[in-house]
């Protein structure tokens, strides 16, 4: 008997919602057997309670497949994990946990970074109310901010970081072999590790200098390997994923008038709307997980060796989170959503994606309120191929 | 109310500040959970409930 595919996201049809079958799904069958496109076969979890619990339960499920190969070819989950700590478990990831924590989620830190992110957001509208509309704000606007933040805070020079985006180009596609993928990061690591070196002679007071001289005190200090592999993955995962939710918000927002209305009456609501969006769009390919041991899940028998794929964005419209989950709100009460995932591999750059997002909406609506899309919603083209969802191009006016 | 917090699991994502910071705070070094007020008033209750809900470690219990 085949089993039933994978659902993934269709923009074309539904530009929000995960496909319509989750909701008979989490009601019905939370955990079901599907196929996946890379070829292996997975338990789909697709209900808020069942995706919490394999998402925090490290040592039931753990994080070895790593998060995306359910989806991306150039992963293999029987690969060696090779110290990328994405798919590391137990006390080895927490270590490396504690040493970006302080870094990327202390809140006294996040103060001192809000002016830099303020002062990127400025320019960035500056810029973009000095040119004739249409523009289109995905490139040269959502990841030229989220660019330059993450690169100000590594300290990668404005001419270097061309490197970043045919790195995260390669790393996110879905139809990229594993040879290629290495490939296309050798630039990336090969620049880091000339960067690692300058910052161990000479420390500044960006965060791999900080993540050096932190972790030369403690017991394990962290290698060069260590370093690089942690600040690439900061790098790409830093300003593609929320360069993409920030483009695929405002999509959002100005496709629904009363709810970017609601936003620039009150740009306090910023960070509220930028919570919301990350509840309403994001993960909606999924994360991969596998069992370590024999065990029950939604009533089904898992074996230890099966994957598991945690549907993110099906649970955070599951009604036991928010009775009318599949409404955009930007005026919604705080809630435990879980669009920056779960468990210890929860987003590690959550704390400074929410500072930019809030930042960069407020500002719009405050100082751009006539924003609206220059298209019909319909031909905004989704990237395809990719597990960072968003518009490929986001044509937008202003008055 | 009485709460608690098991450290050693803690990840620092510091979401227990956001939302309870009365309550919480984080050790500069680490980025830990620092447990400000083991008996916080009813009054914080609800910012204590969500930040249970809302930390990805669950290392946050409020005691019966």
């Amino acid at each position: 008997m085949t089993l039933p595919t994978l659902p993934l996201p269709r923009e074309w049809e539904f530009p929000f919602d995960p496909p319509p079958e989750f909701a008979l799904l989490r009601s019905k069958e939370p955990v079901i057997r599907v196929a996946c496109p890379t070829g292996i076969d997975a338990w789909l979890v697709s209900d808020y309670a069942g995706v919490r619990e394999v998402l925090g339960d490290g040592r039931r499920f753990s994080a070895r497949p790593g998060q995306i190969a359910h989806v991306l070819k150039s992963f293999d989950p029987e690969s060696p994990v090779d110290g990328k700590f994405s798919r590391m478990d137990g006390p080895e990831h927490v270590r490396i946990r504690r040493n970006f924590a302080p870094q990327l989620s202390h809140a006294r830190r996040l103060a001192e970074m809000r002016p830099l992110v303020e002062q990127i957001t400025t320019e960035a509208i500056d810029r973009l109310l000095a040119s004739a509309p249409p523009v289109e704000l995905h490139v040269t606007f959502s990841r030229w901010i989220t660019t330059a933040v993450i690169a100000e805070l590594i300290g990668v020079p404005p001419g270097d970081r061309h490197l970043l985006h045919s790195a995260a180009q390669a790393l996110f596609a879905t139809t990229v072999s594993e040879e290629e993928l290495q490939e296309a990061l050798m630039p990336l690591f090969g620049y880091l590790y000339g960067v690692v070196g300058a910052r161990r002679a000479n420390p500044g007071d960006d965060v791999l200098s900080r993540m050096i001289v932190h972790s030369a005190g403690s017991d394990r200090p962290l290698t060069d390997d260590e370093l690089v592999m942690m600040n690439g993955a900061l790098l790409i995962a830093g300003f593609d994923t929320t360069a993409s939710l920030l483009s695929y918000g405002l999509v959002a927002l100005l496709s629904m008038p009363s709810q970017w209305a609601a936003l620039c009456a009150d740009p306090s609501l910023a960070p509220s709307a930028a919570e919301e969006l990350v509840r309403y769009l994001g993960v909606g390919t999924g994360l991969l997980r596998q069992a370590t041991e024999d065990t029950v899940l939604g009533g089904q028998r898992i074996k230890a060796g099966d994957y598991v794929v945690a549907a993110v964005q099906s649970a955070n419209r599951d009604p036991a989170l928010y009775p009318d989950g599949d409404r955009l709100d930007v005026t919604r009460r705080p809630g435990a959503h879980i669009g920056f995932g779960h468990g210890a591999h929860t987003c590690v750059g959550q704390q400074i994606a929410r500072m930019e997002l809030a930042t960069v909406l407020g500002s719009l609506a405050a100082r751009v309120p006539s924003l609206r899309l220059a298209v019909p919603l319909a031909e905004i083209a989704f990237k395809r191929d990719t597990v960072v969802r968003g518009p490929a191009a986001l044509p937008v006016t202003w008055s | 109310m009485k709460v608690a917090v098991e450290d050693g699991l803690c990840i620092g994502a510091g979401n227990c500040v956001l939302t309870a910071p009365a309550v919480f705070d984080q050790d500069p070094a680490e980025a830990v959970v620092v447990l400000l007020d083991p008996a916080p008033p009813e009054s914080e209750r609800e910012a204590v409930e969500l930040a249970v809900q809302r930390c990805p470690a669950a290392v946050i219990y409020l005691l019966p």
